[in-house]
């Protein structure tokens, strides 16, 4: 009988491992912040940047907080912390950025999207780090697709004409040439970026070229490619290029970046740059894409 | 005894979901009823013999064409990220059709902007445009750098204009000493005929020789009593990580080896990218390296994927040209160590019939993992789809 017992114990265990593996399968919606931060680097609850946490943002959302402020290359082991911890193994992710996140997430994916990654147990500790699952590696992450709000990945003319601090280190990656020359922008392991542009802008609207939101051109939030910005408008603007939707070219031949595609231009200007601590701005169409397709 | 082991399973099955999904995560194996919708949609009016949950309330009908345009448009999603993977990754990631790279066809073109006259927080001069040029932002060891600037009007006729004064200097850092001196860079007509004056800096002798960061050159100027400034960044590491040593060749499983040989000095991850253009010069493939090397002699093996020639059929022979490589330094900055440009034409590949090189499409665990996963949430959807459908 108790050999019995004991053989009956081992299927068990075995059932139950088999099952844990399929039952763990999770999906998760990790955000990734812009310039200035503020949640606590690390903590995967922390919403602070975007506003409260208890709004709804897509399935088993994860703040995933960098500082804001020094060099995308610094912070970035942040990011591939969270991206190891959520999308490997049998876990997936939908990433939605904003503004600087996207060069954060764009960097991410250009230079170590296929490096080997361990798999990991989605239980991270304080530092936002998690223990490997079963030692086992695999190539990449398990990304399904990127949402962008308001993306700085070609960069901010606020950050070319002096008029953001020098001293902040974030700032000169935001410069169009430097942001744009920093990693391939087309290479998002095939991942598709859906951008969001927003063009509430008046403030800055004689630096930032074309249509704006006070902080990136429509020339970066709408992905188009190139090594410097250039003038993207609404359409009806005699005087400037349309920037157009989906992934075609833009008017007047330039092409978006592989893997892009412009699925919000906002054609009333009712959208601006900044989420207020209040999932606002641009990052609203972002959050409601999530909620609705992020599951 | 049977019952037993039941119960101890549905015990123990119960406590593991538990503990593997903290924080009442939802398991990804679960279909997730959409949330949004559900709470969005207004309770039913209640109608005689129905209930308030009933599908055959006015209400009810509408919440479920509300539910079902919810999944259908998840499933176009669904569908367009699986047709969408399924063509990209017919080919592997580093080795691509060019075109798919529009910024990337000539990489070592100068970066060229078109900018407003005005000093910083300062209002526009009025008609008056400055066109820059920059031909690198990344430099190592003793590349130089070359920058132009010209003020031109509205409509692209040349206007005077005076570098008044132009420095380059270290941006501020916390992990750098401050206080190096400014080093004076000298702009002079560069002799183009349209008013474009341009200056070199070579950070290894002007001051930088020692400096690994981000180097400013901020340029004054005036048009005709117009002032304003320009600013053009250079991320400067003196380290130059390895040598190029030549080129090999070799046709292996059906695709093309391009082995880019060099002397590493410094071991790391390396990340290198060159272009490939046909005999008739047209541009039609970006190959790519990205992985960990030892230090020593070493080659960089740049894969031109078969599937890639079959479909789109150059004309041999090959020319490999513009190289570019860096050694990546993790969670550093500057984040990279540059190795010197290969500019133009590099190498020449031989001839080859086109059936030397395989039909099939690239295969790999990752793309498995991936067709499998996207296919799933195809099959999700319809059944939703379906179910709502009824």
């Amino acid at each position: 009988m108790r050999k019995f017992m004991r053989a009956g114990l081992w299927a068990l265990g075995a059932l139950m491992l088999t099952l844990a593996t399929a039952a763990v399968a999770t999906n998760y919606s990790l955000w990734i912040n812009g310039r200035t931060g503020g949640g606590v680097l690390g903590n995967y609850a922390d919403f602070t940047y975007w506003g409260p946490s208890s709004t709804d943002a897509g399935v088993n959302k994860k703040s995933v907080n960098w500082d804001g402020y020094n060099h995308i290359s610094d912070q970035n082991y942040l990011v591939r912390n969270a991206l190891d911890c959520y999308c490997t193994g049998t876990n997936w992710c939908y990433v939605a950025a904003h503004s600087a996140g996207d060069l954060m997430i764009g960097y991410t994916l250009s230079m170590y999207g296929g490096s080997t990654r361990y798999k990991k147990n989605a239980v991270a500790g304080t530092n936002g780090e998690c223990s490997n699952s079963d030692g086992s590696t695999q190539t990449g992450w398990n990304i399904k697709w990127v949402d962008v709000a308001a993306g700085a990945g070609g960069g901010s003319e606020l950050a070319d004409a002096g008029d953001w601090a020098v001293s902040e280190p974030l700032v000169s990656d935001l410069k169009t040439s430097t942001a744009r020359a920093m990693y391939d922008h087309n290479n998002t392991r095939s991942a598709w970026f859906y951008m969001y542009a927003g063009a509430k802008g008046t403030l800055y609207s004689f630096v930032l070229p074309g249509q704006d939101d006070e902080v990136v051109a429509y020339h970066s939030s709408g992905g188009v490619s190139g090594s410097s910005g250039g003038s993207y408008c609404n359409p009806g603007d005699w005087l400037c290029n349309d920037l157009t939707l989906g992934t075609a070219a833009n008017q007047g031949g330039r092409a978006k970046w592989t893997n892009h595609s412009v699925v919000f231009r906002d054609d009333a200007e009712a959208y601006n740059h900044y989420t207020n601590k209040a999932w606002g701005g641009v990052v609203s169409k972002v959050r409601a894409d999530m909620v609705a397709n992020a599951r | 005894m049977s019952r037993l082991l039941f119960v101890i399973a549905g015990a123990a099955v119960a406590v593991l979901v538990g503990v593997l999904l903290p924080g009442g995560e939802t398991p990804a194996v679960v279909p997730t009823r959409p949330v949004a919708v559900a709470q969005a949609a207004p309770a039913p009016a209640v109608m005689p013999g129905s209930t308030a949950s009933s599908p055959y309330t006015v209400d009810g009908l509408r919440a479920k064409q509300s539910l079902l345009a919810l999944w259908q448009g998840r499933l176009k999603r669904a569908e367009d990220t699986l047709a969408s993977y399924q063509r990209s990754t017919r080919y592997p990631h580093e080795a691509r059709p060019l075109s798919e790279h529009p910024d990337q066809v000539r990489p070592f073109d100068p970066i060229a902007d078109d900018i407003p006259l005005r000093t910083p927080g300062g209002d526009a001069a009025k008609g008056v445009r400055v066109r820059t040029t920059q031909d690198r932002v990344f430099a190592s060891g003793a590349e130089s750098v070359r920058f132009t600037v010209r003020a031109v009007d509205e409509s692209g006729k040349t206007l005077p204009l005076l570098v008044t004064r132009a420095t380059a200097f270290d941006l501020p850092d916390p992990r750098q000493v401050a206080g190096r001196p400014q080093a004076p860079v000298n702009f002079t007509d560069a002799g183009s005929g349209d008013g474009t004056l341009s200056a070199v800096l070579q950070p290894s002798t002007q001051g930088f020789a020692d400096f690994a960061g981000t180097i400013r050159l901020q340029v004054y100027l005036n048009q005709d009593g117009q002032l304003g400034n320009v600013y053009f960044d250079v991320v400067y590491q003196p380290l130059v990580p390895a040598e190029w040593a030549g080129v090999r060749e070799a046709l292996s499983n059906g695709s093309l080896d391009f082995f880019l040989k060099a002397r590493v000095a410094q071991p790391g991850r390396y990340v290198v990218s060159a272009r490939v253009d046909d005999a008739s010069g047209k541009p039609f493939a970006l190959l790519s390296f990205n992985d960990e090397v030892a230090a020593g002699a070493q080659e960089f093996r740049l894969t031109l994927f078969g599937k890639l020639v079959r479909d789109t059929a150059p004309v041999f022979p090959l020319t490999l040209r513009d190289v570019q490589g860096f050694l990546l330094l993790p969670d550093k900055f500057p984040d990279r160590a540059m190795l010197p440009r290969l500019t133009g034409a590099v190498y020449t590949s031989r001839s080859y019939a086109l059936a030397s090189f395989a039909d099939t499409e690239w295969s790999s665990e990752e793309r498995d993992r991936y067709l499998a996963e996207l296919n799933k949430d195809v099959s999700e959807s319809k059944q939703q789809v379906e179910e709502l459908t009824r």
